[in-house]
């Protein structure tokens, strides 16, 4: 059975590239460190004014 | 030796220079200790061997204020007392903790750290414990605490054996006291309650209360309340400034380092603050418990969205049958501030199966509370954020102020106060030595001696505080 892709495996690929085109998920995937430690609070979230550029 | 009732005893002609009330674990420590410096003890245990309904509803009471626990299900009555369902976490109350702090009225103890280090070496082996670790710096703000999740001690079971053994403990099971009587300067006896039926008077030259955070109070409320105030005679504190450890799930975190945190083999990191940062936020003490899931791939992308956007992470876990929460759950635990008004009080309506007025808690949290909660959070976001090990998300309950949840853990089931030890008999029921203010042979043991609560779980600070009061004791009986 080597090398059968199961529907539940495509399913988890499609998702996965359904995620990694979400903006939310891209924001996720923006912070990155930063000499910058000017900090901000939006929504709740404490984040570097950098990681909003 | 163990005795089923008040009868059994009597028989046995044993004489006791100290009464211990209550066999948890302040009431075991305290009893084997004096027993090894060969002073004779009887230690009253209101239930037996094993937990009853018919013993646990003697705890049954009610709450004003806050949600908070069934009292019949917060402790336990029987032999070990509420060992019997604790967790097992261990770590003793910080320096910091004994000082007091500007901006938190009724602070500080009278006694320091260094009084009870002594006794920590003891404590550590009583509670099976290597060695504590010191605070490892994470950020300019927070370290990691060393809490030691213990094979939980059983007193009850642990020490049965040599409490039956022993010929200077003699163990009363199923029996309780009812009340204290006194003249205003000391305890004269005690009124028994023994196999479900009162069982007469008994003196002894020294008594010990060890009934646990709640009935402490309640029973030396009712003495008082009895005897005209002639237990506790300096009583405006007694009941009062009573504590917990609020606990919540305040917020999210998206841990980008993970290298950088110490998870420990449950997958948890706990943090507490410097002293430096409590004074600038002035918050009361607190730790931060990072809760994080070993998800991988889709599962753990699915996960940290989950932190970000959790209407739709539920819409998609649901796409995949998966049901998964942001991958890393951020927890406050803190200290409550002592005050007055949150108090232990005695029923005008209700009374156990004894006759006692049954308790009545009034407990709330207050700003100091709110304001623990909201610049904890923050603090630990603007770290994690600065030193780019991860994000922190507030929850909007957290930050709006909203009412506190009542779906979550609430609080850790750690009574304390109540009887709280002081130099000012108007804000405090024990002395340095955990006497009663005004009493030549009362002496309090537990966590209702607490000044303040620390941020840490009781029972090792229970222990070693209760190897000191029987060091005390020792020196004063034999004297």
């Amino acid at each position: 059975m080597t090398g059968v892709k199961s529907p539940r495996m495509n399913r988890r690929r499609l998702i996965t590239a359904l995620l990694l085109a979400l903006p939310a998920y891209a924001f996720l995937s923006r912070i990155r460190p930063t000499r910058h430690d000017d900090i901000v609070e939006v929504d709740g979230w404490i984040l570097k004014r950098s990681d909003l550029a | 030796m163990i005795f089923a009732d008040m009868t059994a005893y009597r028989a046995s002609g044993h004489m006791a220079r100290v009464a211990i009330v209550g066999g948890g674990v302040a009431g075991i420590t305290i009893a084997r200790k004096l027993a090894g410096r060969g002073i004779p003890c009887v230690l009253f245990e209101a239930g037996g061997e094993e937990v009853t309904e018919e013993s646990q509803d003697f705890y049954r009471g009610s709450t004003v204020g806050d949600q908070y626990f069934d009292l019949d299900v917060s402790r336990l009555r029987y032999l070990g007392g509420s060992s019997n369902h604790w967790a097992g976490w261990c770590r003793v109350l910080d320096t910091y903790d004994f000082e007091p702090k500007s901006w938190i009225p009724n602070s500080g103890w009278p006694i320091r750290r260094a009084d009870i280090e002594p006794f920590l070496d003891e404590t550590r082996a009583i509670l099976g414990l290597r060695e504590f670790v010191a605070t490892r710096p994470l950020t300019d703000h927070f370290g990691h605490m060393d809490l030691i999740k213990s094979d939980a001690v059983r007193f009850g079971t642990k020490y049965r054996d040599e409490l039956d053994t022993s010929r200077s403990i003699a163990v009363v099971l199923n029996t309780s006291v009812l009340e204290l009587t006194g003249n205003g300067r000391a305890v004269t006896g005690a009124k028994l309650f023994s196999a479900g039926a009162p069982a007469g008077d008994f003196s002894a030259p020294y008594f010990v209360v060890a009934t646990g955070g709640l009935e402490n109070s309640r029973l030396l409320l009712w003495s008082n309340a009895q005897s005209n105030g002639a237990v506790v005679p300096n009583a405006k504190a007694l009941g009062r400034y009573w504590m917990e450890h609020p606990m919540y799930w305040s917020g999210n975190a998206y841990i980008t380092n993970r290298d950088a945190l110490e998870f420990d083999h449950e997958g948890e990191v706990f943090m507490i603050p410097t002293p430096a940062a409590m004074a600038e936020r002035e918050t009361c003490n607190f730790h931060i418990q990072l809760e994080t899931m070993p998800y991988h791939g889709t599962k753990r992308m699915i996960a940290e969205l989950a932190c970000y956007a959790p209407s739709f992470t539920e819409w998609v876990s649901s796409a995949v049958d998966m049901h998964l929460q942001c991958s890393a759950r951020v927890h406050i635990d803190w200290e409550q501030p002592p005050v007055e008004s949150n108090h232990v009080a005695l029923s005008a309506t209700e009374r156990d199966a004894a006759g006692v007025p049954r308790i009545e808690l009034h407990w709330k949290k207050g700003e100091l509370d709110r304001r623990t909660l909201v610049e904890s959070m923050r603090l630990f976001g603007e770290d994690l954020a600065r030193r780019d090990i991860g994000r922190v998300q507030i929850s909007d309950w957290v930050l709006n102020g909203e009412d506190w949840p009542t779906d979550m853990e609430l609080a850790g089931n750690h009574h304390m106060g109540g009887t709280r030890m002081g130099t000012d008999p108007s804000t405090s029921v024990v002395d340095a030595d955990c006497r009663v203010h005004g009493m030549e042979n009362l002496y309090v043991a537990g966590s209702s001696i607490f000044s303040t609560a620390g941020q840490c779980t009781p029972t090792t600070t229970i222990t070693a505080l209760s190897l000191r009061l029987a060091d005390h004791l020792t020196r004063t009986v034999a004297a």
